[in-house]
C-alpha cells in the first residue's frame, strides 16, 4: 500500500482508539468495574451501605473481549452471510454486545446487592434503570470503536487474524489499559475524596467510600462525571497511543518490503519503548519532587 | 472480613455429585445427539449443541462456585479463564485423533490436564485448597464440554474440519471462549458476598448460558450443516425463563427491593 494511505488509515484507527479507550473507562467508572469495585464492595460490610452501582464482570479486559468478541462476531456474520454493509454491520454488531453487556451489568448488581443481605444492602431499582443504559451506551460507543479499528486492520492493512478474534484481543488490550490508566482517578481519588489528598488508604478507611455527593447521594453518573475530566480522556489517550505507535512502526517501515525494514520497524519499536520508560521516570521524579514524599503528622511542631 | 467468601466450603443444596453426574450426562448426550440428528433427521436439531453446553456451564459455575468460595476474591476470573484454556486445548486435540470418539476423548483429556494443573496448584505454588484437584478437574472438563456443545451448535457437528474450518479459522473460537468463559465464571463472581446461594448462582449460570447459546446461533448461521432459527429462539425462551426465575430468587434473598430510597438508617433492622 501507499505508504501515505497507510498513515492515514493509521490515524483513523488511532482516533477511534482514543475514543474506545475513554468511552472504556468511563463505562467501567459508572459500574464501579475493576480495582476501585473491591472498596465499592467492601462498604456495605463496614457498614456503609450505599447507592453506588456494584458490578463484576470478571474485571474489565475479559469483559471488553466479550464485548469485543460478540460485536465482532455478529458484525462478520452480517457481512458474510447477508452482504451487509460494514457501516450497518457494525452498528448491529456493537448493538447487540450493548444489549448483552446490559444482562451482565444487571445481574451483577442485583446478585452482589442481594448476596449482602445480612449488611442491609438494599437494591435500588432506579439505580438499575438509570445506570444500565448508561453503561450500555459507553459500551456501544467501545465496541464501535474497537471494530472499527479491527475491521480497517483486516480489511485496509491485510492483517492476517479474521474480524472476531481482532476484535477479541483489542477488547482485552482495552481492558487491560483501562483498568491499569483510568482506575487511580476513581479508585485512589474519587472514592476517598474525605481524606487528605495523598495520604493513601490507611487500613482504617477501608469500605470508607464517599457515599453522599454535592447535593443528594452520590452514584455512579456522579463517579463517571468526576472521571470524564481526567481519568476516561488520559485512558483514551494511552489507548490510542499504544495502537497508534504499535502500528506506525511496520507503516513507516514496511515489513513485507524486505528484512531491512522489518529490522528497522523493530529497532524504532525499542526506540519509542525506551524513550516512553524514560519519559515516565522523569515524570515520576519530578511529581515526586514537587509535591514530596507524605510527611508525618508534625507532633513536635 | 473476605469479600470473597466465608473462607470454607460452600453450602449446597443440590450436591456437587449431582452436578457432575448432569453435567457430564447431559454434556456428552448434548453433543453426541446433536451430530447425529442433524446427520440423519433434520439441521433443526443443533440447537441441542447449545443445551448440551448450558449443562456444561451450570456445572462449570457450581465447581467455580465451590472452589472460589475458600476466599479466591479476584481470582475468580482467572480460573474461568484458566477453564476455557484448558477446554480450548483439551476439545482441539480430542476432535482432532478421536474422529467419532472425540469428544469422549476431549473430555478425559480436559480432565487430566485439570488434574495436573489442580495438583501443580497445591503441591507445587502451595494454594493448600482441599477441592483444588477435584475443582480444577471439573472446571476443565467443564470448560471442554461447553465449547464443544457451543461448537456443535454452530456447525451441526463435532468433526473435527467442520469445526476447523467453520469455528477456529473464521475466528469464532473467541466468542465460544469468551461467552463460555464468562457464563462459567461471571455466576459467582456477580453473586459474590457472603448471603450468597447456589440456586441463585446456578440459575445466573443458565441465563449466561442462554446467552452462549443465542450468539452460537446468530453463528450458525454462516453455516450449512446448523440451522440458525432454532437456535436462537429456543435460547431467548430459556433466557427469559432463567432470567425471570433469577429476579424472584434475588426478589427473595436481598435485604430489600426498593424503587426508590435513601440509604438504610443506623437503628432500622439492625441485628
Amino acid at each position: 500500500m501507499e505508504p501515505l494511505m497507510g498513515m492515514g488509515v493509521l490515524a483513523i484507527i488511532g482516533a477511534a482508539a482514543t475514543i474506545a479507550g475513554a468511552s472504556e473507562d468511563l463505562e467501567s467508572d459508572v459500574g464501579s468495574q475493576s480495582n476501585p469495585n473491591s472498596q465499592v464492595q467492601l462498604a456495605p460490610q463496614m457498614n456503609y451501605p450505599h447507592r453506588i452501582f456494584n458490578k463484576a464482570i470478571s474485571g474489565e479486559p475479559p469483559s471488553n473481549a466479550m464485548l469485543g468478541a460478540v460485536g465482532g462476531t455478529v458484525t462478520s456474520v452480517l457481512m458474510n452471510a447477508y452482504g451487509l454493509s460494514v457501516v450497518f454491520a457494525i452498528a448491529a454488531g456493537a448493538l447487540v454486545a450493548a444489549l448483552i453487556h446490559g444482562t451482565y451489568c444487571t445481574s451483577a448488581y442485583m446478585g452482589r446487592s442481594a448476596s449482602q443481605k445480612r449488611f442491609r444492602q438494599p437494591i435500588y431499582l432506579d439505580i438499575i434503570r438509570s445506570h444500565v443504559p448508561v453503561m450500555m451506551g459507553f459500551a456501544y460507543i467501545t465496541t464501535f470503536c474497537i471494530l472499527v479499528v479491527s475491521y480497517l486492520m483486516t480489511a485496509v492493512l491485510a492483517h492476517p487474524f479474521p474480524l472476531p478474534l481482532l476484535a477479541f484481543i483489542w477488547g482485552i488490550t482495552v481492558g487491560a489499559i483501562g483498568s491499569s490508566t483510568g482506575d487511580v482517578h476513581y479508585g485512589a481519588e474519587r472514592e476517598f475524596q474525605n481524606v487528605e489528598f495523598g495520604s493513601g488508604l490507611n487500613a482504617a478507611n477501608s469500605g470508607n467510600i464517599v457515599r453522599k455527593a454535592e447535593s443528594g447521594l452520590r452514584n455512579g453518573i456522579d463517579n463517571s462525571w468526576f472521571c470524564a475530566k481526567f481519568g476516561g480522556p488520559v485512558t483514551g489517550i494511552a489507548f490510542g497511543m499504544t495502537v497508534f505507535l504499535s502500528g506506525w512502526i511496520t507503516a513507516v517501515f514496511d515489513p513485507s518490503t524486505g528484512t531491512t525494514a522489518g529490522w528497522l520497524s523493530v529497532i524504532a519499536g525499542a526506540i519509542i519503548v525506551l524513550a516512553l520508560i524514560i519519559w515516565n521516570r522523569r515524570i515520576e521524579v519530578a511529581a515526586r519532587n514537587t509535591y514530596g514524599p507524605y510527611k508525618e503528622d508534625e507532633v513536635e511542631a | 472480613m473476605s469479600a470473597g467468601g466465608s473462607g470454607g466450603g460452600a453450602p449446597e443444596a443440590i450436591p456437587q455429585n449431582k452436578l457432575i453426574a448432569f453435567g457430564v450426562i447431559a454434556g456428552l448426550v448434548g453433543v453426541y445427539l446433536s451430530h447425529y440428528l442433524v446427520a440423519y433427521v433434520s439441521t433443526a436439531f443443533s440447537f441441542i449443541g447449545g443445551l448440551a453446553a448450558i449443562c456444561a456451564i451450570v456445572w462449570g459455575a457450581a465447581a467455580v462456585r465451590r472452589v472460589a468460595s475458600y476466599g479466591l476474591g479476584t481470582g475468580v476470573p482467572s480460573i474461568g479463564m484458566l477453564a476455557l484454556g484448558m477446554g480450548v486445548v483439551a476439545s482441539m486435540f480430542g476432535l482432532a485423533v478421536g474422529g467419532i470418539a472425540g469428544p469422549i476423548i476431549a473430555l478425559l483429556s480436559a480432565a487430566i490436564i485439570g488434574l495436573v494443573i489442580g495438583v501443580l496448584a497445591n503441591r507445587v505454588i502451595g494454594m493448600g485448597l482441599p477441592i483444588m484437584e477435584q475443582s480444577m478437574t471439573e472446571i476443565a472438563s467443564a470448560g471442554c464440554l461447553t465449547i464443544l456443545g457451543l461448537s456443535a451448535s454452530m456447525t451441526g457437528t463435532f468433526l473435527f474440519d467442520a469445526v476447523l474450518n467453520n469455528v477456529v479459522a473464521t475466528g469464532y473460537i473467541a466468542v465460544i471462549f469468551i461467552a463460555g468463559g464468562l457464563a462459567i465464571l461471571h455466576p459467582f463472581n456477580a453473586n459474590l458476598g457472603p448471603d450468597e446461594k447456589q440456586d441463585r448462582t446456578l440459575m445466573t449460570a443458565v441465563e449466561k448460558g442462554a446467552i452462549a447459546m443465542i450468539i452460537a446461533g446468530i453463528v450458525s448461521i454462516t453455516t450449512d450443516g446448523a440451522a440458525s432459527a432454532p437456535t436462537i429462539l429456543i435460547g431467548l425462551f430459556i433466557w427469559y425463563m432463567a432470567f425471570e426465575q433469577y429476579r424472584k430468587y434475588v426478589d427473595r434473598d436481598a435485604y430489600d427491593v426498593v424503587g426508590v430510597g435513601l440509604l438504610p438508617t443506623e437503628e432500622e433492622g439492625s441485628e
